[in-house]
């Protein structure tokens, strides 16, 4: 009996610490962010909380710089924002920037896979400037579904819809093909992983149109073994990989393609102004190309392992090699 | 020997958890439905190993019948490789839905070992009391070892562990760390003196 009350309560402080792991929440901190909520407390106004199945969620806004956030924990991490001035447009740089997707694509996109939904202000820009594209948001936690309905104007409808679900469930059961797919789907500041392996992507690789782009948000400090992983695993299974490196934050976009021809920054840039001539999207798409770069560019150690369903210790990699700052936790 | 045994099954019961929600991930994902799943699975198997093992325990206890208890979850262990991903990919193809499913596939893969290893603590506790004609404190020292066992194995196989081998390689070094207590109980010669009647052993309680 002891043994049992021991195990149970060891199962509960453990299930509580872990809670962590099984998380698919999205991402969305940067430092932009990080620095704004850090400024002026006070200045904050709290406008929910609670402890949903998978993290704890508060929603707040900040009056001075008139955005307001989803935050997980402890705030160090968003899961996501919008300005309460601009509520349509992207706050986040990465967000924008995982756009750049778009310029990857030769054609209108016609069917797109959302992985984590946060305030779900990806899905709802993309929605407004391609009305006629069929949408679907996958997302664990139904709680932050209800926050982005009821806080950040998300709206469901006939052409944009949410599934309440694991990821890698959706993706596995899906048989859809679609012409991009966004990876964003966190656990406070790390991807869960079975969202980072081999036999993962390749189940996405088979939900993707041959011409079709992934665009995945990684938060990593750059070169450490955590980040030459995630581009090897990427290689593995995807002919090329251009990664684009958030100015103000650890964010990093892969953007894998499932064709073979390489993409020169050039065509890039022509393609993402045509796009903007036609659609006068509210941000300057071409010029994100400045951050255009192709994974060859980092020298991989000979050592950087293979993440599979087996071996992919990605949450323990996540801080390996990285000094400890002492500002503390970079944002994500 | 025997404090050593308990500790080991301890500390394996719960690394195979952990190392069991790794399996689990890849058809199932990680939601709460994985998680709710798997541990109520372990505990099942345990209260039923608590129960089943003291009823076998009544019956002429001896190590070398602990070493063969001991030996059944090696064997699963070390043949996982074999049917793991078999049967969680089955029951993915199967789909029972986001509830059943993994629940299932917890059942399958996790239960009865979980039953095999909770047998141990009160077969071990029997083996103390009669032969070693210890008291109360035995049984004490052994839940507090299994348990003890149990955080260890949760520690190390999710700070260290994970990030040495593949979850399949692990879960056959289980197998392997089980089958190498086998051996000394086999020909450890402890056992029960066959005549006199006992008392109920006080892990009868039953949840």
């Amino acid at each position: 009996m002891l043994t049992n009350r021991g195990r149970r309560a060891l199962k509960g402080a453990f299930f509580a610490l872990l809670l962590a792991i099984p998380l698919l929440a999205p991402a969305l901190p940067t430092s932009e962010a990080h620095a704004a909520r850090k400024g002026d407390r006070a200045e904050e106004r709290v406008l929910y909380t609670k402890n949903s199945l998978y993290q704890y969620l508060v929603v707040a806004d900040d009056l001075q710089k008139q955005e307001r956030y989803i935050y997980n924990s402890k705030r160090d991490y968003m899961q996501g924002g919008t300005s309460l001035k601009h509520p349509d447009a992207l706050l986040f740089e990465y967000t924008r920037l995982s756009f750049i997707a778009l310029a990857f694509l030769d054609r209108t996109p016609k069917k797109v896979l959302f992985v984590g939904l946060g305030a779900g202000s990806m899905p709802r820009w993309f929605h407004r400037y391609y009305p006629q594209a069929k949408v679907d948001v996958v997302e664990i936690d139904p709680e932050i579904f209800k926050i982005a309905k009821k806080y950040f104007s998300f709206r469901e409808d006939e052409r944009m819809k949410v599934h309440i679900m694991d990821g890698r469930r959706f993706i596995k059961r899906s048989r859809e093909k679609y012409d991009m797919v966004f990876l964003d789907a966190y656990q406070t500041d790390y991807i869960p992983f079975h969202l980072t392996t081999v036999e993962f992507l390749k189940e996405v690789r088979r939900i993707l149109a041959d011409d079709g782009v992934v665009a995945s948000n990684i938060v990593s400090e750059r070169r450490n073994k955590y980040f030459y992983a995630m581009i090897k695993t990427y290689v593995e299974v995807f002919p090329h990989l251009y990664i684009y490196k958030a100015l103000h934050s650890e964010n990093n976009i892969f953007i894998a393609p499932a064709y073979g021809r390489k993409k020169k920054a050039e065509d890039i840039r022509a393609r993402a102004r045509q796009l903007e001539g036609e659609k006068s999207f509210d941000f300057d798409l071409p010029s994100l190309n400045d951050y255009y770069g192709y994974y060859t560019f980092f020298k991989m150690p000979p050592d950087t392992p293979l993440l599979t369903d087996d071996f992919a210790p990605v949450n323990l990699y996540r801080y390996m090699g990285v000094e400890e700052n002492k500002g503390g936790r970079k944002a994500r | 020997m025997i404090k050593f045994v308990v500790f080991v099954c301890g500390a394996l019961v719960m690394s195979y958890e952990i190392l069991g929600s790794r399996v689990l991930a890849p058809d199932f994902g990680s939601s709460v439905f994985v998680w709710g799943s798997l541990i109520s699975v372990f505990l099942g198997g345990l209260s039923c190993g608590y129960y089943l093992g003291g009823k076998v325990a009544d019956v002429r206890p001896s190590t070398k019948k602990l070493g063969v208890i001991i030996l059944v979850p090696a064997g699963m262990f070390l043949a996982f490789p074999l049917y793991g991903t078999a049967v969680a990919d089955w029951i993915f193809v199967k789909d029972l839905g986001i509830r059943l499913s993994p629940l299932l596939a917890s059942l399958i893969l996790f239960f009865p070992p979980a039953v095999l290893l909770g047998m141990v603590s009160p077969y071990t506790a029997k083996l103390m009391l009669c032969s070693l004609h210890t008291s109360g404190s035995t049984v004490g020292t052994l839940y507090a070892l299994s348990t003890f066992g149990s955080i260890v194995g949760t520690l190390f196989t999710s700070f260290y562990l994970i990030t040495v081998a593949g979850v399949t390689r692990l879960i056959m070094g289980q197998g392997v760390v089980l089958l190498a207590i086998t051996i000394p109980l086999i020909f450890m010669k402890l056992s029960c003196p066959v005549a006199e009647p006992d008392s109920p052993p006080p892990q009868g309680e039953r949840p």
